[in-house]
């Protein structure tokens, strides 16, 4: 441990040199590397806003339940108490005809004018319910036998939809994540025994004169993880760039869509390509020294 | 030191370089090797820098059997050698000085005492002002001295030098010749081969090793 503070100076000296002769070939191993994780990053990003967004519309899941008209206030409040203790109901809330009316002249806007044709409000009062998505066929069967129901709208084809796409999305993205991961894995790796193969004269060099294999590799090891961290700051500025121009599309043209906040992904993703490639630099570095040395 | 008995060195494809060689070297012997060029010298050096293992009888180097099995403790062993290659093989792209420093960088001691020493070193063969030029600015004579530099500064039980006075002429050959045996003393031993068998002829002391088609025959002169 003594021998390698001593030669650390020397280590990251060589790494330079090594980064130094093979110049232009590292600074294009970099662009590739930072192109990758801009890759990575955007698959993962795609991923995880899609999820947050599925999340956002999970909680917006609802059913509305119309009771019996002339039902009086206490079994309407009886019915809905009984609705809240249906396992799976996360909100429960009476819908009256004003406040029915108010949302439809809401949702027409301009159009709301066609309301005035009414003489009496055409609306029906109902029971608003949010559910855990999961649990809507088990919240359907446990309404089935409570009296005074009229009608149920449950969207169950949109939630189902809803469900099925949130099942693809999670496979799809392993399968995206775990591609692009390992074949950053096996690029970086190449890269690194490309430097290896460039540099063999010197390390058998440094084998004839008795060297250890640690101190063969350390300033490739150097070289490597360097190579990786400089390409993930270089993803993580393009990162940043795409996500600005995208909130700022998004958010003037699909302000339905509701976006995490892009501080919150900016930062999640400055730390994960910066733990990512750092973990991968040492990683691949050693697949590229273990190969190169098995050669 | 190193003491070879019956040993054979066939290449894997078939090339018999070496046929039982049997030989001795001690502490502070100087050890001429010579033949032909294809005679089997280079085979014989690979065989004590572990770089090729016997494939019949024994070979000991500083009291490590050379075989496939020791392969960990043939690299530790090198550092108890100092070589000076046929092709220098320097560092490209780093100083004279930087070159002769990796010799000591392994070796468990402070920069100070590695940076010192190696300046003495190039000190040893002339190249003191040199030291902060890149060895690919350096000429062919000069670049040979970093070598010998570079072997020399780990003070090494074993010197061995191949081939080191090829293509000089006869008064560099000569000085190169003088210039190693100057490292040797009582705990170091000091192998030169060369197929320059003219610049032995005045030499009165030392072993010689004569290498031909594989097999080896020493004679010995002076005190050696």
């Amino acid at each position: 441990m003594k021998n390698f503070f001593s030669n650390l100076g020397y280590f990251l000296k060589e790494a330079k040199t090594i980064f130094r002769i093979d110049f232009l070939s590292n600074i294009f191993s970099i662009f590739s590397i930072g192109l990758i994780f801009f890759i990575l990053s955007m698959v993962i990003s795609g991923w995880w806003l899609s999820k947050e967004v599925v999340e956002v519309l999970q909680k917006e899941a609802e059913i509305n339940i119309y009771f019996e008209e002339g039902l009086d206030n206490i079994r309407v409040n009886n019915l809905l108490e009984n609705i809240k203790s249906i396992k799976g109901v996360r909100e429960a809330n009476l819908v009256d005809k004003e406040e029915s009316y108010k949302r439809m002249e809401e949702i027409l806007e301009k159009e709301a004018r066609i309301l005035e044709l009414f003489d009496e409000n055409p609306f029906q009062p109902f029971i608003e319910v949010k559910i855990d998505i999961s649990e809507v066929d088990g919240i359907l069967e446990d309404l089935e036998p409570l009296e005074n129901i009229d009608y149920i709208r449950d969207n169950k084809d949109i939630i189902d939809k809803l469900e099925k796409i949130i099942t693809i999305l999670t496979i799809v993205g392993i399968l995206v994540i775990t591609a692009t991961g390992i074949s950053t894995l096996v690029v970086i790796s190449h890269i690194i025994r490309q430097g290896i193969y460039n540099n063999r004269d010197q390390i058998n060099t440094l084998k004839l004169l008795g060297a250890p294999d640690s101190f063969i590799g350390f300033p490739f090891l150097l070289e490597g993880l360097f190579l990786t961290v400089v390409g993930g700051i270089l993803a993580f500025g393009l990162i940043f760039f795409t996500f600005r121009l995208g909130y700022k599309q998004i958010g003037t043209s699909l302000l339905f869509i509701p976006l995490p906040s892009m501080e919150g992904l900016v930062k999640a993703m400055a730390i994960f390509i910066l733990i990512l490639s750092g973990a991968l630099g040492i990683i691949g570095s050693f697949f590229g020294l273990s190969s190169a040395k098995g050669n | 030191m190193i003491e070879a008995r019956d040993v054979s060195l066939v290449y894997g494809d078939g090339t018999e370089a070496l046929k039982d060689v049997n030989l001795k070297i001690d502490k502070g012997d100087i050890v001429y090797i010579t033949g032909h060029s294809g005679s089997g010298k280079t085979s014989l050096l690979k065989l004590f820098m572990g770089i090729e293992y016997p494939t019949k009888g024994q070979l000991k180097v500083l009291d490590l059997d050379i075989k496939k099995e020791e392969e960990n403790n043939i690299r530790k062993m090198r550092r108890l050698i100092g070589p000076v290659f046929q092709e220098f093989k320097l560092i490209r792209g780093r100083t004279a000085l930087e070159n002769v420093m990796l010799g000591l960088r392994f070796l468990n001691l402070p920069h100070r005492k590695i940076k010192e020493e190696s300046i003495i070193a190039l000190e040893k063969v002339g190249l003191g002002h040199k030291r902060d030029s890149l060895v690919e600015h350096l000429s062919f004579g000069e670049t040979q001295r970093v070598a010998i530099a570079r072997a020399v500064v780990r003070k090494p039980a074993i010197i061995l030098a191949d081939e080191p006075t090829g293509n000089l002429d006869l008064d560099n050959a000569l000085n190169i010749m003088e210039l190693l045996t100057s490292f040797r003393d009582e705990d170091t031993a000091v192998i030169i081969t060369t197929h320059a068998t003219h610049l032995l002829e005045d030499i009165d002391e030392g072993k010689f090793i004569r290498v031909n088609q594989g097999q080896v025959t020493v004679e010995s002169r002076g005190e050696a």
